[in-house]
């Protein structure tokens, strides 16, 4: 009310006082400086990325040459097919790829049940069930990581990929039920009440009529987990001992050599790990950025 | 609606309509819920509580092998806290918080308020500022290791070509810069998320308040100060929180680039608590250091679902 009162008395009394415009910017001018920054902070965001993939593509004697180029001079696969010749590398994505169904699959189905169920009912506990979960998705990994080091030991399940299951799920799970709560609440209650009345059963109300509208969430939350357990590192690389059971990432940070490292291949590597993320990052950008953005913000 | 008076007629008692009436329409949201209680129960409650107790006994590898686990009471604590690395690694620690959360929210807020205007190209911004939030940690931060390189990596041709510095330096192999060239990147791949929540934030902010400020002709800072933060404050906070806690809890930046070198000048209580427990194979001391850090994150953690409550009441 006082701003509004203190600009109508200026603009009357001096509608085109010097003094106010000097003190704004120019419209044009401020137009080509929020490009300014937009491509700074672009390049800024962006370079690393490139940098990965142009050093990707340079002949080994390019890599280590002094002052390195912008941009290649001659192009050249060959790091690429340095890395995918060997066999290692596949047997680390292929560990990965197992690794990602598995947990993605099991936190999908977990998720999808318990959050439906917490949005939609009401039971004891279904008030502070989510909170938990949410509490569970906070702990800090390393006061897990040394229970787990003992119990996976004690199990004979250390250095075994199907022992970083429950591992992965401790921290995938929590935050998926929360997700999935908040996807199934925005599903407007009255299209399961209709099925209902049309004589569905709970069972056929879920399956054909909930579960295809909360199809984004469920989306949104498998690309969560995939992204997630594609990514880890620091379990697997506790929790993995041999060399053929290790996953992409564990893969790549091996490749870190003691005194020389090989960078070419070590970033090819890199860009065909990040390749599958960041397509199903293109594709999906608009449920991801709600579903994660939306989730962590509105609760 | 109940359950109840739903028995539509001539419905077959097939294995789904057990749970249409009765004890079974009752049991069944529980029944959904299990499964997931249960793995949560196991995976994250039982390892949480039993890493907090394990602080407080002998846990080694020798101890575990005989079955000598005994209880030692606060012995861990001391023995952490007489161990000068854990002084260095706490106030490296408190640095790489304070750093990181003050430059992510900056950094972010800033990207927020540029990308949320209606302009030709913004799209193209927006997904370009958001690749290190998408980059895996493992990529992303070898990747930087390798720009950092002190004889051939391209941030010291760069800074050199800015007249920045006169010779090549080691950012990670230097005491006095590793762990600030680790806080750069671990800047560089925060922001986008907290870009992403305040964004969300920006664009819950009515139009119409900031169209009347406008027309009351608040300049841009006092827009800013008086129209938009206010507005804006709850999911700045969470998204304070959130930094928080995401930072206290990077291990991969700092481990896959120096591992906590050289000389601890980039130690911070997570890697030291690895190094306790992965290296030196005593978890004892290992679950002492986690237990700290897993006080100051549920501290946080309470903090966080406060701020979302008052968010649901806004």
């Amino acid at each position: 009310m006082s701003l509004a009162t203190v600009s109508v008395s200026r603009a009357t009394t001096a509608p085109r006082s010097e003094a106010l415009r000097r003190t704004r910017t120019p419209k044009s001018l401020r137009k080509v400086l929020t490009y300014a920054t937009l491509w700074i902070a672009f390049v800024w965001s962006v370079f690393p990325f490139y940098w990965m993939i142009a050093t990707s593509l340079r002949a080994k004697d390019e890599i280590f040459q002094r002052p390195p180029a912008l941009v290649p001079h001659s192009v050249t696969i060959q790091n690429y097919i340095d890395l995918l010749v060997g066999a290692q590398f596949w047997q680390f994505a292929l560990n990965s790829l197992i690794l990602t169904l598995s947990v993605t699959l099991i936190s999908v189905a977990l998720s999808v049940t318990a959050g439906y169920a917490m949005a939609r009912h009401r039971f004891k506990g279904s008030v502070a069930l989510p909170l938990f979960m949410l509490y569970g998705q906070m702990f800090p990994p390393v006061l897990l990581l040394i229970p787990f080091y003992v119990q996976l030991r004690y199990l004979g399940w250390l250095d075994s990929l199907y022992g970083l299951i429950p591992v992965y799920l401790s921290y995938m799970l929590p935050l998926c039920v929360w997700l999935m709560r908040g996807f199934f609440s925005q599903v407007p209650h009255s299209l399961e009440d209709a099925a209902r009345m049309d004589g569905c059963t709970r069972w056929q109300a879920f399956w054909k009529v909930i579960l295809p509208m909360a199809q984004p969430g469920i989306v949104a939350v498998a690309t969560w987990v995939m992204i997630h357990t594609w990514n880890e590192f620091l379990y697997a690389s506790t929790f993995i001992l041999s060399e053929k059971k290790r996953t992409l990432p564990l893969g790549l940070s091996g490749l870190i050599g003691q005194y020389t490292t090989d960078w070419g291949v070590l970033m090819a590597g890199g860009v065909i790990t990040a390749a599958p993320i960041l397509l199903a990052f293109f594709f999906l950008q608009k449920h991801l950025v709600a579903g994660v953005g939306g989730g962590a913000v509105k609760g | 609606m109940t359950a109840r008076t739903l028995n539509a007629p001539g419905l077959k008692r097939t294995w789904s309509s057990i749970f249409e009436t009765g004890l079974g329409a009752r049991i069944y949201p529980y029944l959904m819920v299990l499964p997931a209680v249960v793995i949560v129960l196991g995976v994250v409650v039982y390892p949480v509580i039993s890493g907090v107790v394990s602080s407080f006994y002998d846990v080694t590898l020798r101890t575990l092998n005989n079955g000598n686990v005994t209880f030692v009471g606060m012995r861990n604590f001391q023995r952490v806290f007489a161990d000068p690395v854990f002084v260095k690694a706490s106030v490296n620690t408190l640095i790489w918080v304070v750093l990181n959360v003050v430059a992510q929210l900056g950094l972010g807020l800033a990207l927020a308020l540029l990308l949320h205007r209606a302009m030709p190209g913004i799209g193209f911004f927006r997904s370009g500022i958001l690749v290190p939030w998408v980059v895996p940690s493992v990529v992303a931060v070898l990747t930087w290791r390798w720009m950092y390189d002190p004889s051939v990596g391209i941030v010291n041709e760069a800074l050199l070509k800015l007249g920045i510095i006169s010779d090549y330096h080691p950012w990670l192999g230097d005491t006095a810069t590793s762990l600030y060239a680790v806080t750069v990147e671990s800047i560089w791949k925060g922001t986008p998320f907290v870009m992403l929540l305040l964004l969300a934030a920006l664009q819950l902010v009515p139009r119409s308040i900031l169209e009347a400020a406008s027309m009351d002709g608040a300049s841009g800072w006092r827009k800013l100060w008086y129209v938009i933060l206010p507005q804006i404050r709850v999911s700045f906070a969470i998204a304070a929180v959130l930094t928080f806690i995401l930072t206290v809890n990077n291990f991969n930046a700092i481990w896959l680039m120096t591992e906590g070198g050289p000389l601890n000048s980039s130690e911070i209580l997570f890697t030291l608590a690895y190094k306790y427990g992965f290296q030196r194979f005593d978890l004892g001391m290992a679950s002492a250091v986690a237990t700290m850090l897993f006080v100051g994150l549920v501290i946080a953690t309470t903090l966080y679902l406060k701020l979302i409550q008052a968010r649901e009441g806004d």
